[in-house]
């Protein structure tokens, strides 16, 4: 049931909105209610969709505490008998980091770490990550701004203007 | 005043649709199925080669025919997309939309009295354009055929002053795409009566699950048949102006005469950015397609939950459910759906002979939009 092109389908669609109803999905793909209520159902016990979530844009809630972000590269030290999953467990398991990566070039993994501060980010990295066993080097990029998450453009929309009939 | 002013203008019919539109523009909180383009912007890809175009200054006049570059990307694209060979050098014309192109075609081919067969209900421009390069129109009703063209409703309309027959698949406004079988038979029937086919396939890259055939790449039909088409529908490029014409080399070359004296070329930045469209815009234009694709099914089973009966549409963006059961005309229908209800759709009156009883709705509109509105007129057909 995973693998049908209805599947696909569906991904692509909650991709772009996780919720949209099952009942409009269905008419859009012209199947019935219970093809895309299983199908997902499906797709979650499989974990191919994971988890539902947001794409916030904080600039927007200027009374919210923001997150402090950064990208860290890391490079590592290999050893033998030890994959860089096996590495990758240790590192990924901390709260702060919200995303982790194997990357090819002069690094191994890139990170995306959040914090509530500076320094917050600052003493996971010396503290933490650096003292990790086989890390060998790290890079922090503090993030300033975003302009774009998930595919979606953040900030200003694009508008245009349309002539309401046309023949 | 009036006098002075054309003959053949004044007899042309004001568009049906126009008082209409006035009633709609100045309104606010209406939601409009009635637009006839896409909800995208162009891909970016393609708005930023239109941009580098201009910041080098690539801001003249291009040759009359267009960019040898732009007439060969197409070229490529056609043969592609649809398996149509058409000579960049000879056999393409790159014109102002397919509107300009469907204007020097018609002035192309007519002298005077000439018959153009137009099937209906049909894009609104055909006729007047029909009439302004001085030949008659000749409706053909194709609404008891599911709106397709049929060989046995034109042979009773064919006379020795037919020139031409116009062909629009998929349709505005029905979205109904004509089958190849059926284009096997017309232009059986073109090289017998010796007329053209006028084929208008702006919409072709939006079909969904049929098979699209062009008119063109029938066996035979390179001396019958003139192909329009553009990339304002499949590329979301309303704006930029840019559409094409590909016939024999002696038609193009005439009608560019026309092109020429008229118009001199297409926007220079229009072509670079077309360039870019079928070099690196395919995939864009697919999710685009699926996305109208979703849309489609949705108004589709809208509809028919409301008890309006439809063919559905195979391609492009618009939908034709009849109203008839209602006993409303088409027009009152409309005008009481945008008045009860903030909807606006176009009264299938205006789209010539079968389109009575009948209301286009453009689907190209966001989703949550178009699910308000089809809640609505659900609502007003239910309460009538
Ligand atoms: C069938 C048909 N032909 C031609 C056109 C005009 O297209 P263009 O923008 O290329 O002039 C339209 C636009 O609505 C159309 O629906």
């Amino acid at each position: 049931m995973i693998s049908t092109p209805v599947a696909q389908d569906i991904l692509k669609i909650l991709s772009k909105n996780a919720r949209l109803p099952a009942a409009d999905m269905a008419k859009m793909l012209g199947v019935a209610v219970t093809v895309v209520e299983d199908t997902m159902r499906a797709l979650e016990e499989a974990e191919v969709i994971v988890r539902y979530t947001t794409v916030v844009n904080e600039q927007k809630m200027p009374q919210m505490k923001r997150k402090i972000r950064a990208l860290i590269e890391v490079g590592i030290r290999p050893e033998r008998d030890r994959g860089f999953d096996d590495i990758a467990r240790r590192i990924a398991q901390y709260p702060n980091v919200v995303a982790h990566y194997l990357i090819s070039g002069a690094y191994d993994f890139l990170l995306i770490v959040e914090g509530d501060s500076l320094e917050e980010i600052s003493s996971f990295v010396s503290d933490k990550l650096a003292s990790t066993d086989n890390v060998r080097s790290t890079s922090t990029h503090f993030i300033m701004k975003k302009y774009k998450e998930k595919g979606i453009l953040i900030g200003e929309q694009e508008v245009t203007e349309r002539l309401a009939i046309m023949p | 005043m009036s006098m002075m002013l054309s003959r053949r203008v004044r007899d042309l019919p004001p568009s049906g649709i126009r008082k209409f539109f006035d009633l709609v523009v100045g309104a606010k909180d209406i939601i409009s199925l009635g637009v006839g383009e896409p909800d995208f912007a162009t891909p970016w890809t393609v708005r930023s080669e239109g941009v580098y175009a201009i910041e080098h200054g690539r801001t003249s006049y291009t040759s009359n025919l267009g960019l040898l570059a732009c007439r060969e990307a197409i070229s490529g694209y056609l043969k592609d997309r649809f398996s149509v060979s058409y000579n960049p050098e000879t056999e393409i014309l790159l014109t102002i939309g397919v509107s300009e192109a469907v204007d020097i075609v018609l002035r192309t081919l007519l002298d005077p009295g000439d018959e153009v067969i137009v099937p209906e209900p049909s894009y609104v421009c055909y006729g007047p354009l029909v009439q302004m390069a001085g030949g008659t129109v000749v409706s053909v009703d194709t609404s008891d055929t599911g709106f397709i063209p049929t060989p046995d409703m034109l042979q009773s309309v064919v006379s020795p002053r037919t020139k031409a027959l116009i062909l629009c698949s998929p349709s505005n406004p029905t979205g109904r795409v004509i089958p190849k079988e059926t284009l096997l038979e017309l232009l059986a029937l073109a090289v017998k009566h010796q007329f053209w086919i006028v084929a208008d396939e702006v919409y072709a890259e939006l079909v969904y699950d049929v098979a699209f055939t062009s008119v063109a790449s029938l066996p035979g039909a390179k001396d019958h048949v003139i192909l329009l088409n553009g990339f304002s529908k499949a590329f979301a490029m309303t704006g930029w102006r840019l559409g094409y014409l590909c016939a024999p080399p002696e038609v193009v070359a005439q009608a560019n005469k026309i092109h020429q004296y008229s118009a001199l070329c297409a926007p220079i930045m229009a072509q670079y950015a077309a360039i870019e469209a079928v070099k690196n815009g395919l995939s864009e234009l697919e999710s685009m397609r699926r996305s109208y694709e979703h849309r489609r099914n949705y108004v589709v089973t809208a509809f028919q939950e409301m008890g309006l009966s439809l063919h559905v549409p195979e391609g492009a963006f618009y939908c034709f459910p009849s109203i008839r059961e209602t006993g409303l005309s088409s027009e009152v229908f409309a005008m009481r759906l945008l008045e009860e209800k903030r909807v606006a759709v176009v009264p299938g009156s205006v789209f010539g002979l079968g389109g009575e009883g009948h209301i286009r709705c453009c689907y190209a509109a966001d989703f949550d939009l178009l699910k308000e509105a089809l809640s609505r007129i659900a609502a007003f057909v239910k309460a009538l």
